[in-house]
C-alpha cells in the first residue's frame, strides 16, 4: 500500500480517537456548567 | 526454523514463570488504589523507574528497527536510535518539571498548564490520542513477535501476536503498574544478558571484532564503520542535514513534553519516582542503559552483515539478529533466549496496556464521566480498560506489514507539527491552550496535504523525510502561532499557580514578576550575598535558590547530549576493539561523574523542598479530578 495512503489512514483513525476524547470533555464540560446554573437559580 | 529440545522448552518456560510469576507478588498492593494501581503509590527508588524505562523501550520490535538501520547504514544508522538522547536534557528540565506537577498523565498536566475549557478540550483530545497511540503501539509490538514466531517456528502470525501478549495481560490486570514496574526489573535483567551472549555469538561466528572490520572493508564498505559517513549535505540516502535534523529533534525535544512518543511512557515512571532526584535519574538511567543496548546490538548487527550480506528485502533483513540467535546458540541457551525474547515482549505490552488504561480511567471515565468514583470502582475501570485495548491491539496489530514503516511513521511524521508546540508549552508563559490544541487539529491536515495530497497530484514532489518534517513544523507554527496570539493568555492565577508548583524553565518573566509581588518568591533571598561570593559550582542550596534555574543546570544540559554520544559511539567501536572508543568511554564516565558532582546537591534540596509541599498539590490534584475545585486563586 502507498505509504502516503498508510499515513493518512493511520492518522485519521488517530483523530477520530482524540475527536472522541475532546467530545466527551465538551458534553461533561456543558453538564457540569448547566448543573452549576440549574443550582445557583 | 529453530531447533528447539525439551531442555529449551524448559528454560523458556522456568523464564515465563520468573516474569509471570514475580509480578503476581504485588496482587495486593495494585488493589489498594488508583494510585497503586497507576503509579506504585509514587514511591519508587530511581533504578526501578530507570529499569523500566529500559525494558519497556526494548520491545520485540526494537531489535528489527535496529537491525533494519545498522544493516542498511552500518554505524552511521546508529544516529537513528540516538533518539533516545531526548532523555539526556529531559531528565534535568521536563522531568522535574513534570515530577512537580504531579499530574498522573500528560492530559492531566493540561489543565495544570492551562485552564478553562481549552484545557479540558485538551485534555480530552490527549487522552483519546494516548488510548489510540497506545492500542496501535502493542498492536506493532505484538506484531513484530508473531513474525518472530513465524520465522522460529513456523507458527502462523497470529499465535504470536494473541498468545504472549495475553498471558502479559494477565498479570498486567492483576498487579497494575506494581506487577509492570516489577516485571520489567526482572525482564531488563535477562534482556540484557541475551543481548549480550547474541551479540557475542555473532562476533565469534565471524572470528571477532578485528575479523569484522577486516570483511566489512574487504566488501568494499568501509564507509559501514564510520558514524559519520554521510552522502552529502542534501543527496543520497544520509545527508548531513537528515543526520541534523535527527539531532535536534532528539536532543533539543528534551526541553519539551511529547516530543517524542516515549515521553508519554515516561511520564508516568517520572511521576512513580518517589522525588524529584529518583525521577530525574531514572530517566536519565534508563535513557543511558537504552543506548549501550544500541551499541551492543550494532556490533552484533555489523556482524551478521558480515554473514549475510547481500540481503535486499528489508522485511528479510530486519530479522537478522534473531536469526543470529536462533541458528548460532548451542541447545539449551536457544530456549534461554527465547525466554528472553518473551522478556522483551512481555516488559513492553504490560507498560503499554497498564498506561493506555491509565488514561481511560483518569483522564476519560474518572474526570468525564464519574468523577465521585470510589477507589476500587477505579481500579475495576483500570482493568476493563486493560482488556478493551488488548482486543483493540490484535485488529492493528493484524493491519501492519512491515515494522520499520510503521514506525517510522509515528516517530516523525505524526509528531512533526506538534513538536515545537510541546515545547513551547513548557517554556513559554504566553502559549496557550487554543495554541496548543490548533496545533493539533492542524497536524492531521498538514501531514495529510503534504505526505499524500499534494504529492498525490504531482503539486508537490515526494519529499525525504527530513522536509517534510521542518515544513510540516513550519506550516503548524503558521497556524498555532496566529492563534495563540489572537486569543487571551491564561489567566495569571492560574499560571501563577502553575509556576510555583513546577518552576519551569524558559520565558516566564511576567508570572515570575507576578509571583514576587504576591510574595510567594523571595528575591531577596535568593539574591542574599554569600561570604567570599557565589562559588563557581554551588554545592550547598537553600530551598529557594534551589527552585532556581542556575548555571549549574546549564552545565548538565550541555554536558549530558555529549556523554550520551560518547557512551553510544564509544561503546560501539570499543567493541569494535577501535582505540578511540576507549577515550569516548572514559570520557563519557569521567562526564557521568561530573554530571553527579555538580547537580546532585542541587537535586536533593529541590526534592527536600518539593517533599514538604508535595501533600498539599495532591489533595488539590484529587479535588480538581472531582470537579471539586480548589479556589483558582493563590494563597500566600
Amino acid at each position: 500500500m502507498d505509504r502516503g495512503l498508510v499515513t493518512l489512514i493511520g492518522m485519521s483513525i488517530a483523530y477520530v480517537a482524540s475527536l472522541l476524547g475532546m467530545g466527551v470533555a465538551w458534553w461533561a464540560w456543558r453538564k457540569r456548567h448547566r448543573d452549576n446554573d440549574e443550582g445557583n437559580q | 526454523m529453530a531447533n528447539f529440545t525439551a531442555l529449551d522448552w524448559f528454560w523458556t518456560g522456568a523464564f515465563l514463570m520468573l516474569m509471570v510469576g514475580g509480578a503476581f507478588f504485588f496482587y495486593r498492593l495494585a488493589r489498594r488504589s488508583e494510585s497503586d494501581f497507576f503509579l506504585a503509590g509514587r514511591g519508587l527508588p530511581w533504578w526501578l523507574p530507570a529499569s523500566s524505562v529500559f525494558s519497556t523501550h526494548t520491545a520485540t520490535d526494537t531489535p528489527m528497527w535496529v537491525t533494519g538501520v545498522i544493516y542498511a547504514h552500518g554505524l552511521r544508522g546508529l544516529w537513528y536510535t540516538f533518539f533516545m538522547a531526548w532523555t539526556a536534557i529531559g531528565s534535568f528540565v521536563s522531568a522535574r518539571i513534570f515530577r512537580r506537577s504531579l499530574a498522573y498523565t500528560q492530559a492531566e498536566w493540561q489543565v495544570l498548564r492551562f485552564g478553562g475549557l481549552g484545557a479540558e478540550l485538551l485534555r480530552g483530545w490527549l487522552a483519546g490520542w494516548q488510548v489510540f497511540m497506545n492500542m496501535f503501539i502493542l498492536g506493532w509490538v505484538g506484531m513484530a513477535m508473531g513474525k518472530v514466531c513465524e520465522m522460529a517456528f513456523g507458527w502462523p502470525v497470529w499465535v504470536g501476536l494473541v498468545v504472549p501478549t495475553v498471558i502479559t495481560a494477565v498479570y498486567t490486570l492483576a498487579a497494575g503498574y506494581w506487577g509492570v514496574v516489577m516485571g520489567d526489573f526482572l525482564q531488563g535483567i535477562v534482556a540484557i544478558f541475551a543481548i549480550v551472549v547474541v551479540s557475542a555469538a555473532g562476533i565469534a561466528a565471524v572470528g571477532g571484532p578485528d575479523a569484522i572490520t577486516a570483511r566489512v572493508i574487504e566488501l568494499g564498505d568501509a564507509w559501514r564503520l564510520d558514524p559519520l559517513a554521510f552522502t552529502g549535505w542534501f543527496t543520497g540516502d544520509f545527508p548531513a542535514v537528515w543526520w541534523l535534523t535527527m539531532l535536534v529533534i532528539a536532543v533539543i525535544g528534551g526541553f519539551g513534553m511529547g516530543t517524542s512518543i516515549d515521553w508519554y511512557v515516561e511520564a508516568q515512571r517520572i511521576q512513580s519516582a518517589k522525588t524529584v532526584r529518583d525521577a530525574t535519574y531514572g530517566l536519565w538511567a534508563g535513557g543511558a542503559v537504552t543506548l549501550v543496548r544500541n551499541a551492543v546490538w550494532a556490533v552484533g548487527i555489523l556482524a551478521f552483515f558480515v554473514l549475510a550480506p547481500n540481503i535486499s528485502s528489508a522485511a528479510e533483513y530486519e530479522l537478522g539478529w534473531f536469526r543470529l540467535g536462533f541458528e548460532l546458540l548451542p541447545m539449551g541457551l536457544v530456549g534461554v533466549f527465547f525466554g528472553a525474547l518473551l522478556a522483551i515482549h512481555l516488559s513492553t505490552i504490560s507498560s503499554h496496556l497498564n498506561l493506555g488504561a491509565l488514561y481511560f480511567t483518569r483522564d476519560i471515565y474518572q474526570r468525564y464521566l464519574n468523577p465521585q468514583a470510589r477507589e476500587r470502582t477505579l481500579v475495576w475501570v483500570g482493568r476493563a480498560a486493560t482488556v478493551v485495548l488488548l482486543l483493540g491491539s490484535f485488529f492493528y496489530g493484524l493491519m501492519m506489514e512491515e515494522i520499520t514503516q510503521w514506525l517510522i511513521f509515528a516517530l516523525w511524521l505524526m509528531m512533526a507539527g506538534i513538536w515545537l508546540p510541546n515545547i513551547l508549552q513548557v517554556v513559554w508563559w504566553r502559549f496557550n491552550a487554543w495554541g496548543y490544541l490548533s496545533s493539533w487539529i492542524a497536524n492531521l491536515g498538514i501531514s495529510w496535504l503534504v505526505v499524500w495530497v499534494l504529492p498525490a497530484f504531482g503539486i508537490l514532489p515526494k519529499l525525504p523525510d527530513y522536509l517534510q518534517f521542518w515544513m510540516l513544523m513550519a506550516l503548524g507554527a503558521a497556524i498555532f502561532i496566529p492563534a495563540t496570539l489572537l486569543t487571551k493568555p491564561e489567566k495569571m492565577d492560574q499560571l501563577v499557580r502553575f509556576y510555583m508548583m513546577t518552576r519551569p524553565l524558559g520565558w516566564w518573566g511576567p508570572v515570575r514578576r507576578e509571583a514576587a509581588r504576591r510574595g510567594l518568591i523571595d528575591e531577596k533571598s535568593i539574591d542574599a550575598s554569600e561570604p567570599g561570593g557565589r562559588p563557581l559550582i554551588r554545592r550547598s542550596w537553600t530551598a529557594e535558590q534551589a527552585g532556581e534555574w542556575t548555571r549549574e543546570d546549564w552545565i548538565v544540559i550541555v554536558l549530558s547530549p555529549l556523554v550520551f554520544a560518547f557512551i553510544l559511539f564509544g561503546l560501539t567501536k570499543l567493541l569494535l576493539l577501535q582505540v578511540s572508543g576507549l577515550w569516548l568511554v572514559l570520557a563519557a564516565i569521567a562526564g557521568a561523574a561530573a554530571i553527579y558532582w555538580v547537580i546532585d546537591p542541587k537535586l536533593r534540596a529541590v526534592s527536600e523542598e518539593f517533599e514538604t509541599t508535595q501533600a498539599k498539590y495532591l489533595e488539590e490534584l484529587e479535588r480538581s479530578v472531582r470537579w471539586d475545585d480548589a479556589s483558582s486563586t493563590v494563597e500566600g
